[in-house]
């Protein structure tokens, strides 16, 4: 099981997953909102790190465009302008604390035999994954998958406009 | 030099990574030093100076002192300034502006990597140091410093809307996003088959907004020195402020190369009969003319009001990108047969 070649693919997955993992705890454990916003950020660049390591460049950097560059710089500009110094509350319940711990690690052992037992088989339709996918996803995009791409861009729009709308109210 | 990224990774294979690396990060260094120093030489002349003149012949190691000093100099973090947050930050910003110098294709041969979505990987990194900008802001603890991070971030998410829809009409007349085969698409002809005018709305949304990107004059409202003192970089000093004008004037370097390869042919010559001269130095050349012109606009622009800043990006440069598209596609429609 672990002599496995080390190729660059292997010392980067462990070094993102590496990223991830310890931005994903960081962001549970550190007190300060603004802290938080930026270890989320880390797990934004890892996640994105691991879709190029899948060969899915397109979503790897939108997943850093819109999340680990927009969002996050949204969040931080919505703590800042709200509260300077804002820090979570330390809840101190013990026997909760213990039972949530439990409920993590049995459902981690859970996820964990089924992703052991699950066979995942090959896909029947050949997927293209040559040199440009992302041209294979803008072509799905606008043949197989338009209406529900319209969808979502109208339900984007919906939203946009409701958002002017409640914002417009507050002022007035 | 692409393929050998996908060997298996050797010792030796890990090794020539890293002195490509180091050589780039050398040739990058030197730029920014007589990037600096021909920005200063530029703005004297117009406005009637000399310029630094004292250091070395004709000035010529004025930065190089000026890097000195800066490394040092007394490094100070603030008591009340968020620590960790405060020492990230100018890492951070620099990171993806030499990161970004990866998917430029210099010729045809020398480039680093080929990514099939260059023109994204550039915009969505170059993201990353606006939200350095907003921590070290934040992290200063510091009202000037913190009206200039929160400009910025206002002012990156405003910007690069139009700067990545402007680059749209680009890609479709490629048909790929990739910058080596946008490059490859302009060759062969004439200076005027080249990008910029086909693009011309493209074109000047994208200098527009590549240079609000740049937070230079005339968009240089995250650090206007009149009204915020510094802006967002206040409360650094030493070689941890000299981090931040790194990445700012590496951003020169990589937004005048991208600039090159979008718009203005990359390595291509201006005409069919120059084609025995190397790419290189067309590429060098054109590379040199838009740095010479972010300089002069720096020399001669008032920097823009912080409302009007966002009205324009919204109101102005949006709408003209999306009508870009529009023409480019019917354009392609009408005239383009495939």
């Amino acid at each position: 099981m672990f002599n496995v070649e080390l190729t660059g693919e292997l010392v980067a997955f462990f070094v993102l997953a590496a990223i991830m993992i310890s931005g994903a705890v960081l962001m549970l454990t550190l007190t300060k909102v603004v802290h938080m916003v930026a270890s989320l950020a880390a797990v934004f660049l890892g996640l994105a790190g691991m879709f190029v390591l899948l060969e899915a460049e397109f979503v790897a950097f939108v997943q850093v465009l819109i999340y680990a560059g927009a969002v996050s710089i949204l969040m931080i500009f919505g703590i800042m302008m709200t509260k300077h110094e804002a820090v979570q509350e330390e809840p101190v319940r013990p026997v909760q604390e213990i039972v949530s711990a439990i409920g993590a690690l049995c459902l981690f052992g859970i996820m964990f035999y089924a992703i052991r037992l699950t066979a995942f088989p090959a896909p029947s339709a050949p997927v293209t994954t040559g040199e440009d996918n992302t041209m294979e996803i803008g072509k799905l995009l606008f043949t197989q998958y338009v209406i529900p791409f319209e969808l979502v861009s109208v339900l984007l729009t919906v939203a946009f406009i409701g958002a002017i709308v409640l914002a417009k109210k507050e002022a007035e | 030099m692409g393929d050998r990224l996908l060997e298996p990774l050797s010792w030796g294979n890990a090794l020539i990574f890293f002195l490509l690396a180091v050589v780039m990060l050398a040739v990058v260094l030197g730029f920014v030093t007589y990037a600096i120093y021909f920005e200063r030489k530029v703005i004297g002349w117009m406005q009637f100076r000399k310029g630094p003149n004292r250091v070395g012949p004709l000035g010529l190691l004025q930065s190089v002192a000026d890097i000195g000093k800066l490394l040092l100099k007394e490094d100070t973090i603030p008591r009340k300034a968020d620590r960790v947050l405060f020492i990230l930050a100018p890492a951070l910003c620099y990171i993806p502006a030499f990161a970004v110098l990866a998917v430029i294709p210099y010729t045809n041969k020398l480039y680093f990597t080929d990514l099939n979505v260059g023109v994204l990987y550039y915009v969505a990194l170059s993201g990353i140091s606006t939200l350095a900008i907003v921590l070290g802001g934040w992290a200063s603890n510091n009202k000037y410093a913190l009206l200039g991070g929160m400009r910025s971030a206002a002012q990156m998410i405003s910007y690069e809307v139009p700067l990545v829809i402007s680059i749209v009409g680009t890609v479709m007349l490629t048909g790929s996003m990739s910058l080596r085969s946008i490059v490859e698409g302009q060759g062969g002809g004439w200076f005027w088959d080249w990008n910029f005018l086909p693009q011309i709305i493209g074109f000047a949304v994208f200098v527009i907004a590549a240079v609000s990107e740049l937070n230079r004059t005339p968009f240089d409202l995250p650090e206007a020195e009149s009204e915020l003192v510094a802006g967002y970089h206040v409360e650094y000093s030493g070689f941890r402020f000299a981090f931040f004008m790194l990445s700012e004037y590496v951003y020169v370097f990589a937004i005048a190369s991208l600039m090159t390869v979008l718009f203005l042919g990359g390595w291509h010559p201006p005409a069919p009969f120059l084609d025995f001269v190397p790419g290189i130095v067309w590429f060098a050349l054109k590379f040199i003319c838009i740095v010479f012109f972010l300089f002069w606009l720096r020399a001669t622009f008032p920097r823009v009001r912080v409302d009007q800043l966002m009205g324009f990006g919204w109101r102005v440069l949006l709408p003209l990108a999306i009508l870009n598209i529009f023409v480019t596609a019917a354009y392609m429609e009408i005239f383009i047969k495939r």
